[in-house]
């Protein structure tokens, strides 16, 4: 189907307690990203702390219903319906809290300049459930999903190791360690103090 | 409005309002507003019910694109299938799809995002045409021709830019310099142009002009 509504979208709690509504993935949009978010309840987190350094994007975050309060650089900034915040600065830190329990927001972004690449995140973000309850084999299909589109994207490789280690695939685990510090070695030192990797740690092929 | 370093904040009500030529959908360009370079964004408004929001097109070679209903509600067609679209719904439209959009309340207001996929995003000039003209018959003539500046400085060899700007100019009532637009337009464009300004209600008052029959020989 080509039309739905935010309701209706999926909703996919993550651990810093905001709630991921994926539009992109939704329609397998691939010119643009887009998603929306809510939050769990009023005062609880719509947006997670972050900025875009790594990817570059530029972003608008558009309050569709409700209110929210965003705080960008430092600065807070009380947002309702029809306002939106354009972040032409990837560098900066950003983030919200929702103020009414129904406050929903969208939030567009892409890098000036490039064709649009489906960021490796939503991934993680989608396979987030799977991992909650223990469904590694779900968690595991969604990475191989988007690893068959991105091969050489680190941070999937480095998230299915961590899922696969949960999971007591010991050599899955290793190997896509082993590829993930090969495209980024900054990865090694990473996996050294990761939890998901207690269980390997000590495995002569875990990455100094 | 707020301008800090690095971000800005805006509301939809802050934006600049061109009511279209020939539909009732009045643009309200957000991308241009703010300068944001990723992809194509802006809102359009049906001001009362009845009146297109998004007019009725088809983009075959065109950009894929998302419609969010911001405010009120819309009667969305995308090719055989009609819908109520209140806020909130997200409508996509493949590049192909025919799509159109009814304002069901007055103040409706929908949000488009588009781009073509695989392909790094250039602004199109049609934003700053649509700027221009809407400037026009606001009474803005100045403001328009700058608008319609910046889109021809952007492309200046395409013979889209020049033919709009002498329609621009022929609808500013400038003949002299709508003829010398017009000249440049065929030059770049050639028959193309000559079928287009034929027919092209613009040119109405210059067709008789022979310096008209001149300028696209």
């Amino acid at each position: 189907m080509t039309w739905t509504t935010v309701d209706e979208l999926d909703a996919v709690t993550l651990p810093d307690g905001f709630v991921w509504r994926p539009i992109r993935r939704r329609f397998g949009i691939k010119a643009f990203g887009v998603n929306a978010y809510t939050a769990k309840e009023a005062g609880g987190r719509i947006i997670e702390e972050h900025t875009e350094q790594a990817l570059g994007h530029q972003e608008i975050y558009l309050v569709l219903r409700g209110r929210a309060r965003f705080t960008i650089d430092g600065t807070e900034h009380e947002l309702g319906p029809g306002q939106m915040v354009f972040l032409r600065d990837p560098g900066l830190r950003r983030g919200a809290v929702a103020l009414d329990d129904y406050t929903v927001v969208i939030a567009l972004g892409g890098k000036p300049g490039s064709p649009h690449v489906v960021s490796p995140w939503e991934a993680m973000f989608a396979a987030a459930p799977a991992v909650e309850r223990g469904d590694w084999d779900e968690a595991v299909k969604i990475h191989q999903e988007a690893l068959a589109e991105f091969p050489k994207n680190a941070a999937l490789l480095y998230n299915l190791a961590c899922i696969e280690s949960l999971a007591g695939r010991s050599l899955d685990s290793l190997l896509h360690l082993e590829r993930a510090v090969e495209l980024d070695p900054k990865l090694a030192r990473r996996a050294q103090a990761d939890p998901d990797f207690d269980a390997l740690r000590s495995e002569p092929a875990f990455p100094a | 409005m707020s301008i800090r370093a690095g971000y800005e904040i805006v509301s939809i009500d802050d934006l600049d309002r061109y009511p279209s030529e020939n539909g009732t959908q009045v643009l309200l360009p957000v991308r241009r507003r703010l300068g944001f370079e990723p992809f194509g964004v802006n809102a359009w408004l049906g001001r009362e019910a009845g009146d297109h929001v998004i007019e009725r097109h088809r983009e075959p070679q065109g950009p894929e694109e998302l419609y969010v209903v911001l405010r009120g509600e819309a009667r969305f067609t995308l090719d055989d299938e009609t819908f109520e679209a209140p806020i909130g719904t997200l409508v996509h439209a493949p590049p192909g799809t025919l799509r159109e959009a009814i304002a069901v309340e007055p103040g409706t207001v929908v949000l488009a995002m588009g781009a073509k996929p695989g392909e790094a995003f250039t602004p199109s000039p049609w934003e700053d045409f649509a700027v221009a003209f809407g400037r026009l018959r606001a009474g803005d003539e100045a403001g328009g021709r700058e608008a319609m500046n910046e889109a021809l400085a952007r492309d200046p060899d395409a013979w889209q830019g020049a033919y709009n700007a002498a329609c621009f100019e022929a609808q500013a009532g400038n003949d002299d310099a709508a003829l010398d637009q017009l000249r440049r337009a065929v030059a770049a464009g050639g028959d193309d142009v000559r079928a287009y300004a034929e027919s092209d209600t613009d040119f109405d008052a210059l067709r008789s002009d022979p310096l008209f029959r001149e300028a696209l020989s």
